[in-house]
């Protein structure tokens, strides 16, 4: 894939979301299912890295692009994620006074809610793909579980995981 | 944000207090990530498009050359048992991270006023993309516009 048409995909992705999460969807399906250029499991393994990573959670954009173009792609992605973030600034111009309407703000309130559908109908098939065995369900359990019932941060998730995986190749 | 606002109204007076109110507004509606939003706006205020532009490299940069090489890492530990081993779990957390995350995004919506917008607005998110195949733009589309006339209360 041309790493033109790599940022073009993932700022079209980082565009349709309100919170960094919420573009997973669309590179899922852009990536994954009609292009083909990357796997669930990378895909994955690219959350996961932008989630160890202290910083906004669109991170993963450069973790995508490096497994679909390299250097190259990894600065595309970079790109896809700081890109959008300038558009404050013609809106801070031109629409700060219309910010807070109430319908505005119901849309907003929708699209969030949307998302949040789009981001569980997204996660099925990577569960499919990554928790197959009890130990990797219960870590998948787990994780949600700690993160929803706690403050903790994912930097918790991600180093119990990783010795949890580390104690059941050495024990078992 | 909230560091932020004390540092930048308070402590040294930057910005006023109903500038600062605004532009965290807009960057709630700026479509990506709203920290960089947020950050950009703050900073054009103070020094136009090049504070927009360094405060936003100095945000991400490092943290971007982390995951770098953190993806790097990945390709050169593919065969390595016990580092695949530690990668299977993470992935597996990740989908737990993925739900939570889903879940944090409803979940301020989860009550008595808005519960049945909520479960609505998720559910047909669901069903659409699930049972329908519809892209995830023209689920947002549909909801951003189902949230204009069919408001969600405050």
């Amino acid at each position: 894939m041309n790493v033109f048409a790599l940022y073009l995909l993932l700022c079209k992705a980082m565009i349709s979301s309100f919170s960094g999460a919420t573009s997973l969807p669309v590179v899922r399906h852009e990536m994954v299912e009609h292009y083909h250029v990357l796997t669930d499991r990378q895909l994955e393994v690219a959350v996961a890295a932008g989630r160890i990573t202290p910083g906004p959670f669109g991170l993963y954009l450069v973790s995508v692009g490096y497994f679909v173009d390299g250097v190259p792609g990894a600065i595309a992605g970079f790109l896809a994620l700081i890109t959008p973030a300038f558009l404050i600034i013609p809106m801070l111009r031109y629409l700060g006074r219309h910010a807070e309407k109430p319908r505005i703000k119901s849309a907003i309130r929708a699209v969030t809610l949307a998302a949040s559908g789009l981001l569980i109908a997204t996660t099925v098939p990577m569960a499919q793909d990554s928790a197959r065995t009890a130990l990797t369900i219960a870590v998948a359990a787990g994780s949600f579980l700690f993160l929803v019932l706690t403050d903790r941060t994912t930097f918790w998730v991600v180093i119990g995981a990783a010795l949890v995986g580390l104690i059941g190749y050495f024990v078992f | 944000m909230a560091a932020l606002q004390s540092e930048f109204v308070r402590n040294r007076r930057w910005i006023s207090r109903e500038k600062y109110a605004v532009v965290y507004a807009l960057a709630r509606i700026t479509p990506g990530t709203n920290l960089l939003a947020f950050c950009a706006g703050i900073s054009w205020e103070l020094l136009g498009w090049t504070g927009a532009f360094v405060a936003l490299l100095g945000l991400t940069v490092p943290a971007a050359l982390i995951v770098l090489a953190l993806t790097g890492s990945y390709e050169v530990l593919k065969s390595n048992g016990a580092a695949m081993a530690a990668i299977a779990t993470l992935v597996a957390a990740a989908v737990g991270m993925m739900l939570a995350a889903a879940f944090q995004l409803a979940e301020p919506y989860l009550n008595k006023r808005r519960g049945v917008y909520a479960g609505t607005i998720v559910a047909l998110a669901l069903i659409l993309s699930l049972g329908f195949s519809f892209s995830p733009i023209q689920i947002l589309a549909l909801a951003g516009a189902t949230g204009y006339f069919w408001q969600i209360p405050e």
